[in-house]
């Protein structure tokens, strides 16, 4: 059985729909592959683009490789310190990461979401796929219900205005 | 019946502590009104998740609201019976308060019956004390 597709924001650039307890996001970044593995694997660059617009990221750790964990703090607008961390489960240059992802805060982080990123080559361009696969649908709609979305497309905009920066 | 203070504080504290800020009684009142989620609490106070979260931790743990533990994305609800307590407590002040009433109520049938008998004559006394 497959789930139905439900269009959850979508934008010029960047597609954005459900599926089940998914959340699947879609966009072309005009930027090689391999530049744009670079981008997103690289500690010291991440926090050029992670986190919506006017945030702040630290990175506390960022060790990406099967086993290794990840922890970043996001500084809000508001002064306030959002923790989110994962561990990565599957690395494979230059195409794709599965790792999970948890709001560190608690009741929050008693549950994981995973998150498997793809980057198809399109020549010169990239598609980079990210689908987040919550335990339920109700932890989805949760999640959802904070504006994730709006956030994770701001964070693909700046992640758009590094690669052109970079390329 | 002794209670140890000392070692931990308790229920009656516990609860006046979780209602000693007003983030915390909007809440309730929010609560009072229906369950709300955590990010339709959250959005009034523009607070982030982490903390309203906390707060939410507060009166949860004063038992003054109610949610699975397991389900954080489920609506909070309002459980209202360590209220009781403070309104048991507070009560036993009623007729003190009331009682102070009464004397007003006396002191100032006593003013207007001065008043009446004419003016000029208690110009030496202070009205703001009772006699």
């Amino acid at each position: 059985m497959t789930a139905t597709q439900v269009d959850r924001g979508s934008t010029e650039t960047t597609t954005v729909y459900t599926e089940g307890p998914d959340l699947v996001m879609e966009r072309v970044f005009d930027a090689p592959r391999d530049l744009v593995w670079q981008v997103i694997t690289d500690p010291e660059r991440i926090t050029n683009w992670w986190g919506p617009h006017g945030y702040t990221t630290t990175v506390e750790e960022m060790d990406v490789r099967p086993g290794g964990r990840w922890r970043f703090i996001q500084h809000t607008t508001g002064g306030e310190d959002v923790p989110f961390k994962g561990e990565y489960l599957e690395v494979v240059p230059p195409e794709r990461v599965v790792q999970t992802f948890i709001f560190d805060v608690e009741p929050f982080n008693n549950e994981a979401a995973i998150t498997t990123l793809t980057l198809e080559d399109l020549g010169g361009r990239t598609k980079m796929t990210s689908r987040d696969r919550f335990p339920s649908v109700e932890s989805l709609e949760g999640a959802l219900s904070t504006g994730m979305v709006g956030g994770a497309i701001q964070t693909w905009d700046r992640l758009a205005a590094v690669l052109g920066e970079a390329g | 019946m002794k209670r140890n203070t000392e070692m931990e504080p308790d229920r009656l504290s516990i609860t006046f502590a979780a209602l000693a800020d007003p983030t915390r009684r909007a809440i309730l009142a929010r609560l009072a009104l229906g369950e709300a989620t955590v990010t339709e609490l959250a959005a009034p106070f523009d607070m982030s998740l982490p903390g309203i979260s906390k707060h939410l931790k507060v009166l949860q743990r004063a038992g003054l609201i109610e949610q699975g533990r397991q389900a954080q994305w489920r609506p909070c609800r309002l459980a209202p019976e360590p209220l009781r307590s403070v309104a048991d407590w507070v009560g036993q002040y009623r007729r003190h308060w009331e009682q102070s009433f009464e004397r007003l109520d006396a002191y100032l049938r006593d003013l207007q019956d001065k008043q009446e008998q004419g003016k000029g004559d208690d110009d030496d006394r202070d009205p703001s004390r009772p006699r």
